[in-house]
């Protein structure tokens, strides 16, 4: 998953939330793939940010989930709290799905290109 | 001239009393505060005085587009923005304005720190119900202002502060043992003396430690879970190398559910996504300035 400002936005790329303006009104759905006439109509409706399905852009900020999770592990050196280690495991299993995610939509857009 | 804490800790307020080294407040303040205080004055003519300031009015408006509100469309007018985060939220900004300038220039560690909780806090309160979402976003901004008046006002303390945690000491007892105060009571000593509203200043006042606050409880265990809850991710730094002491309490205060936090990793993500968007674009402005 990614969230980027419309600039960025391409067709081809797929929603992995929904669209909402300013007065809560859905614009495209969920698992949509986008087309020029969606942009088109984002930018009409003063939509800044889009959050789309994988990693589309190379973003220099973003690291792998090895990376996340080595950092994670340093961050707890150290911590004995019952409380805190279950957020902890909790901020995994959202890790792991934020890149399971990723990586399932990566392999969906080879199929396609196959 | 070597103090001890109870000193140390007098002259620190002294300094603080007097604003030594920080910034003034843009001349607009006292008629807003004016202004404010009339219960004649409406939002367009509050909106229309800070109008005539260009260079507020901007700082203003950037403020109300980032993301830590999280308003699906761009605010575009101050009158907009006075609407959607209320009068005392804008006065808070603009009293406020020239020490985020501050803090992206000296630590933009504690920049992306600072507005990745303001985030967290403002998707929080919305899941435990309080009733100003966009007002504990902002204390979550503010939260560690008393940081970089440290790092600014008290730069050969902070060095000390800096070293005593690197050798292991607890930020909190760090700061304590140098300045004979801690950075929760710094930015909320200051915040007094700016006359911002009680429910801020006593909130960041007590987002170490709960006992400090009666009458905002809820508000400071948010800021407290939120502080936490950015650590664990990763987002941006401060004096904290590792995750900060949790209070139990904050949990039971909010009535929160340790699962639920999953959840809140998941709305949290996209915002900080737009987080960096915002800080590079600062980033590119502030070079295109200097």
């Amino acid at each position: 998953m990614q969230r980027l400002p419309l600039s960025y936005i391409k067709p081809g790329m797929k929603t992995y939330e929904e669209v909402i303006d300013a007065n809560g009104r859905v614009l495209c759905g969920k698992g949509v793939e986008l087309t020029a006439d969606h942009i088109k109509r984002f930018e009409e409706f003063g939509v800044s940010f889009v959050t789309v399905e994988g990693n589309p852009v190379k973003l220099p900020w973003e690291k792998d989930l090895e990376e996340e999770l080595k950092e994670l592990e340093k961050r707890f050196e150290g911590i004995t709290d019952e409380n805190l280690l279950e957020i902890k495991r909790l901020f995994k299993e959202f890790l792991i799905e934020k890149y399971q995610e990723s990586q399932s939509s990566e392999n969906n857009s080879n199929e396609n290109k196959e | 001239m070597n103090l001890n804490p109870l000193e140390k800790r007098k002259l620190v307020k002294k300094k603080l009393r007097k604003l030594e080294g920080l910034p003034t407040f843009p001349p607009i303040v006292q008629r807003l505060n004016l202004m404010i205080e009339d219960e004649d004055s409406s939002i367009y003519q509050i909106a229309e005085l800070i109008e005539k300031d260009q260079v507020i009015t901007t700082k203003i408006l950037k403020l109300a587009n980032s993301a830590f509100y999280g308003f699906p469309k761009k605010v575009s007018t101050v009158q907009n923005a006075l609407m959607l985060l209320g009068v005392n939220v804008v006065k808070v900004l603009i009293v406020t304005s020239s020490i985020f300038e501050i803090i992206y220039r000296e630590d933009v560690g504690l920049w992306e720190h600072s507005i990745g909780v303001a985030s967290c806090s403002k998707i929080l309160a919305e899941r435990v119900g309080l009733k100003d979402p966009q007002e504990v976003a902002t204390t979550g901004l503010l939260h560690d202002l008393g940081r970089i008046v440290q790092r600014v006002t008290f730069k050969e303390d902070y060095k000390k502060i800096l070293e005593l945690v690197k050798n292991g000491k607890d930020p909190l007892q760090a700061e304590k043992e140098v300045l004979g105060i801690d950075h929760a009571e710094i930015g909320s000593f200051l915040m007094r003396t700016w006359n911002l509203p009680d429910r801020l200043v006593e909130t960041v006042d007590a987002h170490h430690d709960l006992k400090r606050t009666k009458k905002f409880k809820k508000e400071a265990a948010v800021i407290h879970l939120s502080d936490i809850l950015i650590h664990v991710r990763g987002y941006g730094t401060s004096l904290y190398q590792k995750i900060p002491p949790l209070q139990q309490e904050a949990l039971k205060v909010l009535k929160l559910n340790l699962f639920e936090i999953k959840d809140i990793f998941f709305k949290l993500e996209p915002r900080l996504y737009e987080l960096k968007f915002f800080t590079e674009e600062l980033r590119r402005e502030m070079e295109v300035s200097s």
